[in-house]
């Protein structure tokens, strides 16, 4: 029996033409886009996960504290809700690190009368204070601190780039959408053409008693079976085109969104975007059917 | 293996209301062999697609093989369908088919083994003396061939009863007579059948019980 059914959908495939063809190519490019929003929204998740990793709150001492006011600092410090680590920065730390990041124009720091950089503690929220919520929060205290002269940092820009992401996965979701609608509605054309076709076969089965069943999974498996060619077209689509893109793109990728190596749909993601084809198809199979 | 019990079909409503059956009652034992007669418009088609459930009737009551085809659910009409076999008038042969995959089309769609389906189709196209034609292609095949692969379609499954709507009204004398004596096999083998014509000397000729309707009238019942 599962023979005679597939056997009937691939003939019903056949007997699609153009229509059948043009189904499988919108689908196609329904999931092309759908995948391609995806490849680059999961770089850009990366990213945020990365950046959210680095989020550091500073706060600048008025005095450099002296050995034992330091350790209570930091043991008050330690002590706040939130808080993974505390390093401190001495003024002379603070220079140091100044001339490096002016490399070759180091030289200019030496010329200062004094060391104007102030000491300060860098302070690493842990992973659910890395919010805008939460650092607000960490910033507060540490502002109460009598130490503290001014503190600065937060999250604020890693949760816009966050928004960013999700604000992007929204477009794709409606571009692909859209594109899915536009491949259900031909697969249901493409699948109705068959069923118009094939109508004297549909009225023998009734007739000698073949169950409902039999009668219409031949057009589910025709649209399944669209939706799956389509997937491995659109696969086949993005794949070539990130082999094509990535040499170009990666160099970019440090100094952007600060990573080092772009990344592909894992298999699992591969496997769904087949099973959204295949859903795609059936689904367009299921509307013909309601037309007969 | 019928029985119909003041059976009445009126098709549309209100101005458009057309009577087509009215107050039938009758039954055909298993076995039997009842010719339904009566002129073009008579009313033996529709007759005939209510026992499959074709139709439902706008009064009474039909049982058909033990079903109750007033009261049967869309889901058991397959199951009331497998017992019956029918003819048409024209064969309705699936053009892109052999007559062999015509046949065994039948046995496919209602999941008969794969190592039963062409043993089966050969013996039904065998009983209708088909089986030199079986990879003939409907168009190939001359209007008695035709209606002769369609008379094995409908006995491949070995069905309880036979429905046969004008089987022989497109065709000749000579043509006609060979598939009333197919008829008459399948008959003998045990098939019960209800035939269906508007030609008086098959009626005659035939000899059977005969179902004489006139304007959806059921006007004689005799033999």
């Amino acid at each position: 029996m599962l023979s005679f059914l597939v056997g009937e959908a691939l003939r019903d495939l056949r007997g699609a033409g153009r229509v059948g063809v043009s189904a499988v190519l919108l689908i196609a490019l329904s999931l092309s886009a759908l995948g391609g929003f995806w490849v680059f929204s999961l770089n850009l998740g990366r990213a945020v996960d990365q950046w959210r990793e680095r989020v550091r709150v500073v706060g600048y001492l008025k005095d450099e504290p002296a050995s034992s006011k330091l350790d209570e600092l930091t043991r008050q410090i330690e002590a706040m809700p939130g808080v993974l680590r505390v390093r401190y920065i001495s003024k002379a730390d603070a220079l140091k690190a100044l001339k490096h990041s002016l490399g070759g124009q180091a030289d200019v720091a030496d010329q200062l009368p004094r060391n104007p950089l102030p000491a300060s503690v860098e302070v690493t929220p842990d992973a659910e204070t890395a919010t805008p919520e939460g650092t607000r929060e960490l910033v507060r205290r540490l502002q109460a601190l009598p130490e503290i002269e001014e503190v600065q940092g937060g999250s604020q820009w890693v949760e816009g780039l966050a928004q960013f992401r999700r604000l992007f996965e929204l477009v794709g979701l409606g571009v692909g959408a859209v594109l899915a609608a536009a491949a259900i509605l031909t697969v249901t054309t493409a699948t109705t053409l068959v069923l118009h076709l094939r109508r004297d076969e549909m009225e023998i089965m009734r007739l000698v008693g073949a169950s409902e069943t039999v009668i219409r999974l031949p057009r589910l498996l025709q649209g399944m079976a669209q939706g799956l060619l389509a997937a491995v077209v659109a696969l086949a689509v993005l794949e070539v085109v990130y082999a094509l893109a990535v040499p170009r793109l990666e160099p970019l990728l440090p100094v952007t969104l600060g990573l080092q190596r772009a990344a592909f749909l894992t298999v699992p993601q591969m496997l769904l975007l087949m099973a959204g084809g295949a859903v795609l198809g059936a689904l367009g199979g299921l509307l013909a059917r309601g037309r007969t | 293996m019928i029985r119909l019990q003041r059976v009445s079909k009126v098709f549309g409503e209100g101005p458009a209301r057309v009577p087509a059956l009215s107050d039938i009652t009758f039954s055909v034992d298993k076995g039997d062999f009842a010719v339904l007669t009566g002129a073009s418009g008579a009313g033996k088609t529709t007759l005939l697609r209510l026992l499959y459930r074709d139709e439902l009737p706008t009064e009474g009551e039909i049982e058909v093989a033990d079903f109750d085809v007033t009261t049967l659910r869309r889901s058991e009409i397959p199951q009331l369908r497998r017992s019956i076999g029918i003819v048409f008038q024209d064969a309705k042969l699936l053009a892109g088919r052999t007559v062999f995959e015509n046949v065994a089309f039948v046995l496919r769609v209602l999941g008969t083994p794969r190592r039963d389906i062409t043993p089966k189709a050969f013996a039904a196209l065998k009983a209708v003396g088909l089986s030199a034609r079986a990879q003939a292609y409907p168009h190939q095949l001359s209007q008695g061939e035709a209606q002769r692969a369609s008379l094995a379609r409908a006995i491949v499954k070995a069905p309880a009863l036979l429905l046969a709507d004008e089987p022989t009204g497109n065709l000749d004398e000579q043509m006609a007579g060979e598939i009333l004596g197919l008829v008459k096999d399948i008959w003998s083998r045990g098939t019960t059948i209800v035939f269906a014509t508007h030609q008086a000397r098959l009626v005659t000729q035939l000899k059977r019980r005969t179902l004489k309707l006139e304007g959806g009238h059921l006007v004689k019942d005799e033999g």
